[in-house]
């Protein structure tokens, strides 16, 4: 990781400590910071948007919580996707239970209208791209749970396989053991759609 | 170069697809890709995957997000028993603790000199001042729950929403 | 001094002492009356009112688009309300925010959590509050204590009731 990089998780943490102080304007730095990347990862996890919603504030809430004893003993993003990550696997599995099957055949109510900036969609692009999504959804669901959230960790917040191991609590050879099975899984899913 | 898959290092075609790789390797690893189907069609069907991921849109964060965090964290500040019993001895950090002894001080000082009894000053503006959006926000809120409970049949008794 | 002068002059005293009240105190009230009445403080909506709209946008900047757009909504449809409605509210705001800080938690965690009810309940909630508000204290302890006040109200429901009964401003 580039010393860029570093510096800036390095400034999370020391904000952070300034939460710790007292100061909470810091506390607003990291929300705005980070508000969206937790969120659109645990959405990606439950594939629900309020409670998505819900837990990635139960996130935030725990940091806030924990500032007395907040130390950077890790980097600060590992730390929150470590929260949001247990947050949502726990809700998952709770659903599992609740629900017994996974039912995701349904379309969501909250997939949102394609954005296409240079032209409209016809209705039948609009059509294909919602049955595209439903397959992708339905790829990343099918996951078992540490898979999926080892690769929406890998894909979507760019992290490497030593944050990812920290966040999960396993080693990185792990990690990428995980990553191998869930990309094959998913190539397997999803291949035919290059073929489309 | 040894084949990725064959050495069970498939992650080297991942990171290929993603770009991820440095160029020496990469190059390689193209001219693998001439001699071995398996693992250009393993790429091929990553990069599938890579498009398929990118093209998942999701809904963007509500606009209320924060203020509904803020009411969660307002709603739940209850300090602990230890925390009210400690408040009076807690040390304060020297670096507010001696800016706030001289203001008081001064205050102190100030009102001892200006003190005069006599009939209440009518009430001047205020010079105008900058107010901070979030200070606005924080008003708005507690306009918003007060409206709950505006005069009977009073155009201010509305859904609280409506603010 | 004969006794009898000495004794008039201790009745005389007596009863200025007496009669002093009934002239002090209209006095007092006449100089109250004619003090100017309490100021009006601004709160900070009308201060951001008051504020340039380059400053307006330059404090709003300093936030996320999407939560400065938020405010900027919001405070469109404060200014935008019946004039009377928001001078009611402004006044009930100043009572409010006048209050001990503790006091206000209080007020601002119970009107969430009317918020929260089932709407169902509001009315009969809200009509709840607005009349014990309007008892002397024994009597309104009375209320709350009464079976009928107990069954019709769930637990959550009579806490919220309880406080915002004692603290809500008028």
């Amino acid at each position: 990781m580039g010393v860029a990089a570093a510096a800036t998780l390095d400034y999370d943490a020391e904000l952070m400590l300034r939460v710790k102080q007292g100061d909470g304007t810091s506390f607003g730095v990291l929300l705005e910071k980070h508000r969206a990347s937790v969120t659109h990862f645990v959405y990606r996890l439950v594939q629900e948007q309020a409670v998505a919603e819900e837990l990635a504030q139960e996130v935030f809430l725990r940091v806030y919580r924990s500032r007395a004893s907040y130390e950077p003993t890790a980097k600060f993003k590992t730390w929150l996707f470590r929260i949001a990550t247990h947050l949502a696997l726990n809700w998952i599995r709770d659903e599992r239970h609740e629900r017994g099957t996974e039912r995701l055949d349904d379309v969501p109510a909250d997939v949102p209208a394609r954005q296409v900036s240079d032209r409209r969609p016809s209705v039948e692009d609009q059509l294909v791209y919602q049955v595209k999504l439903a397959e992708i959804r339905k790829a990343v669901a099918a996951l078992p749970d540490k898979q999926r959230a080892a690769v929406l960790m890998h894909k979507y917040e760019e992290m490497e396989y030593a944050q990812i191991a920290k966040v999960l609590g396993c080693s990185e050879s792990a990690v990428k053991s995980l990553l191998f099975r869930a990309y094959e899984s998913l190539r397997a899913r999803l291949a035919h759609m290059g073929r489309t | 170069m040894n084949c990725p898959i064959e050495t069970r290092h498939t992650e080297m075609l991942v990171s290929y697809t993603a770009g991820e790789l440095d160029q020496e390797t990469a190059l390689m690893l193209e001219r693998h890709f001439a001699v071995c189907p398996a693992c250009r069609s393993t790429a091929t069907e990553q990069s599938v995957v890579w498009k398929a991921l990118d093209a998942w849109e999701i809904p963007p964060v509500s606009l209320d997000f924060d203020r509904r965090l803020y009411n969660r964290i307002d709603s739940g500040a209850r300090p602990t028993w230890w925390e009210r019993l400690t408040l009076s001895f807690r040390p304060m950090p020297l670096r507010q603790s001696v800016p706030l002894a001289a203001t008081a001080g001064l205050l102190l000082m100030a009102g001892l000199l200006l003190h005069q009894p006599g009939p209440v000053v009518s009430f001047t503006a205020p010079p105008s001042h900058i107010v901070r959006a979030d200070q606005v926000e924080t008003t708005l809120d507690d306009l918003d729950l007060l409206r709950q409970f505006g005069p009977p049949n009073s155009a201010e008794s509305v859904h609280p929403d409506a603010m | 001094m004969p006794c009898e002068s000495r004794r008039s002059i201790v009745i005389q005293f007596g009863l200025c002492l007496l009669l002093a009240p009934a002239v002090v105190l209209p006095a007092r009230a006449q100089q109250e009356a004619d003090r100017p009445p309490a100021p009006f403080v601004e709160n900070s909506i009308d201060r951001w009112n008051r504020m340039s709209p380059e400053e307006r946008e330059r404090e709003l900047a300093k936030l996320p688009p999407a939560r400065a757009r938020l405010i900027r909504q919001r405070i469109k449809r404060y200014n935008q309300m019946n004039p009377q409605a928001q001078q009611a509210l402004r006044q009930r705001y100043q009572t409010f925010s006048q209050l001990p800080p503790d006091i206000q938690q209080v007020i601002r965690k119970r009107l969430r959590e009317f918020r929260q009810l089932p709407s169902a309940r509001h009315p009969a909630v809200h009509q709840e509050v607005e009349q014990l508000r309007l008892l002397p204290e024994p009597q309104r302890q009375a209320s709350m204590n009464s079976d009928d006040f107990r069954t019709s109200f769930s637990p959550q429901e009579q806490q919220i009731i309880r406080d915002l009964s004692a603290y809500l401003p008028n």
